[in-house]
């Protein structure tokens, strides 16, 4: 244990002392995968904040069914039953012209507008919840509502957020793809970093193993050396993340609060950045440990 | 100690550098390997040591097999040896003390016992003063004595040397030699290949002579 302790208490301080060693090197290769790691991670953030964005819509298959602007009540009546009786209609709520109105006079920015009108210009309505949402079965109940009398419009005005929905899970996919891309790159790079140590300390390794060094002795200053290089990348990351959202995160919010929105850019959690530096130091390893294993493949008599 | 049956080395270019050899070293024994340039006391140097393999026969070890032990078990071999190299293959990135602190720190072994150690060492073969210097300043003689040091920190119950006095004055050749005496006087069995007859003289002990590949009669 003792032996153990001391053995990587060497490796360790080898691996820093390298680093230490090259400035400059170290820098660079640190910039550069910080830098890769830094799109997904930012692509992530960004789509995160989407996703909670357009988790905030309504995406419940909802149908609007417009009125003629002069219908009896005897007509909205009939209407009613008949949407009713509909084999894929679940649910029929009625929103009277008055009820449509009341409610656009709370939206703030309609208020002045439609105290400018001397007439209410908004028709009966029908709400309908669907019982199956699927774009075909929606498309033959659009056809069966139109041919009812004293219908004028129908809005299905969901169809654009199930859009926004089954884009944010392709964007999902593409984040994932692009990481897992970005992440085979920082192994790579990583390994050729490693790559060019090795070959400035071919004499060493090659002495060592001569005077009775196993491969896990050879390798682990390179392990710490790949994984510290790793772990500084990702704090790269994090922090070219967090200073965009800083950055940006002010125009954002200022945008959307004209809006009528208080939404505003999130920043990576805690727990999300320590994982991303966590994951990012194993690649670091990883890409060491790849590049030490073919070297020694070669150089080994076994 | 060390002991060759039926031997044989073959590269993969087709030569054969070792061709039947069956010898024994006991504990305690001081041997020299002679032989003309090309004769394989290089090669059998390296399977003693464990650096090649042989491709057929054996080489035991410490009762141990080398061709059939694993890559740990080999480089645990090696550190039970002492090896002093026809090129020293001194690393000119550190200094002395580094150099000769290498084994040790392959053996994990603490920074107080490591100093220690080293210095025990470095006085053993009269280089303790120069324990700073970079091993590039120091001369032909100095580098072998250095590269011995850095065999014996690990106190090894073997000495396995090629060709020690290779490139020396004669008399820088003596004192190389009297080392390895002194070790073996204090039990540590020594192999020492070499073709210097002023070395062997002065060594007069058990000599096995290799002529193309086989021991020669």
């Amino acid at each position: 244990m003792k032996g153990w302790l001391i053995a990587h208490g060497h490796a360790c301080k080898r691996a820093l002392r390298r680093l230490a060693l090259q400035p400059t090197v170290t820098l660079l290769s640190v910039l550069v995968i910080g830098i890769a790691i830094t799109l997904p991670l930012g692509l992530y953030v960004a789509f995160a904040n989407v996703s909670a964005a357009a988790s905030r819509i309504k995406t419940e298959p909802n149908v609007n069914v417009y009125l003629a602007l002069i219908v009896t009540e005897q007509e909205t009546k009939e209407l009613e039953r008949k949407l009713k009786s509909l084999s894929n209609v679940d649910r029929v709520t009625f929103v009277s012209r008055e009820t449509a109105l009341a409610e656009m006079k709370r939206v703030a920015s309609m208020g002045d507008l439609l105290a400018s009108l001397e007439t209410n210009p908004l028709p009966h309505a029908f709400s309908i919840r669907p019982k199956a949402s699927d774009p075909a079965t929606l498309e033959i109940l659009r056809a069966e509502i139109a041919i009812l009398p004293k219908v004028e419009n129908i809005a299905m005005d969901f169809e654009w957020a199930q859009k926004l929905n089954r884009f944010s899970t392709f964007a999902e996919r593409i984040v994932l793809l692009l990481g897992l891309l970005l992440a085979a790159a920082v192994v790579f790079v990583t390994g050729n970093t490693i790559r060019l140590q090795i070959l400035t300390q071919k004499d060493e390794i090659e002495v060592s193993q001569l005077i009775g060094a196993t491969r896990r002795f050879i390798r682990r200053p390179f392990l710490y050396f790949g994984a510290t290089q790793g772990l500084l990348a990702g704090l790269v990351a994090v922090l070219a993340v967090m200073i965009f959202i800083w950055w940006a995160g002010a125009e954002v919010h200022a945008l959307t609060v004209s809006y009528g929105s208080d939404f505003s850019l999130q920043a990576p959690t805690l727990q999300q950045s320590l994982v991303v530096i966590l994951l990012s130091g194993l690649l670091g390893w990883l890409g060491a440990f790849l590049s030490v294993w073919m070297y020694l493949r070669r150089v080994s008599i076994r | 100690m060390i002991s060759f049956s039926n031997t044989v080395k073959r590269y993969p270019n087709g030569f054969e550098a070792l061709r039947g050899v069956s010898l024994s070293i006991e504990k305690g024994e001081i041997v020299a390997l002679t032989g003309h340039s090309g004769a394989g006391k290089s090669t059998l140097l390296r399977l003693a040591a464990g650096i090649e393999l042989a491709s057929q026969g054996s080489v035991l070890v410490n009762n141990q097999n080398v061709s059939q032990l694993k890559e740990a078990g080999l480089a645990v071999m090696r550190r039970s040896l002492g090896l002093v190299f026809q090129d020293h293959k001194l690393l000119f990135d550190r200094n002395v003390f580094e150099n000769v602190a290498l084994p040790l720190s392959i053996a994990a072994f603490s920074h107080i016992e490591t100093g220690k150690r080293v210095r025990a060492a470095l006085d053993k073969v009269g280089l303790l003063n120069r324990e700073k210097a970079d091993p590039i300043t120091l001369s032909g003689g100095e580098q072998q004595r250095l590269c011995i040091a850095r065999a014996i920190v690990n106190r090894p119950a073997t000495l396995i040397a090629d060709e020690p006095t290779g490139n020396l004055d004669p008399e820088y050749a003596e004192t190389i030699i009297d080392l390895f005496k002194s070790f073996n006087q204090v039990g540590v069995t020594v192999l020492l290949a070499t073709h210097d007859e002023i070395g062997l003289a002065r060594l007069s002990c058990r000599r096995i002579t290799l002529d193309h590949g086989k021991l020669a009669a």
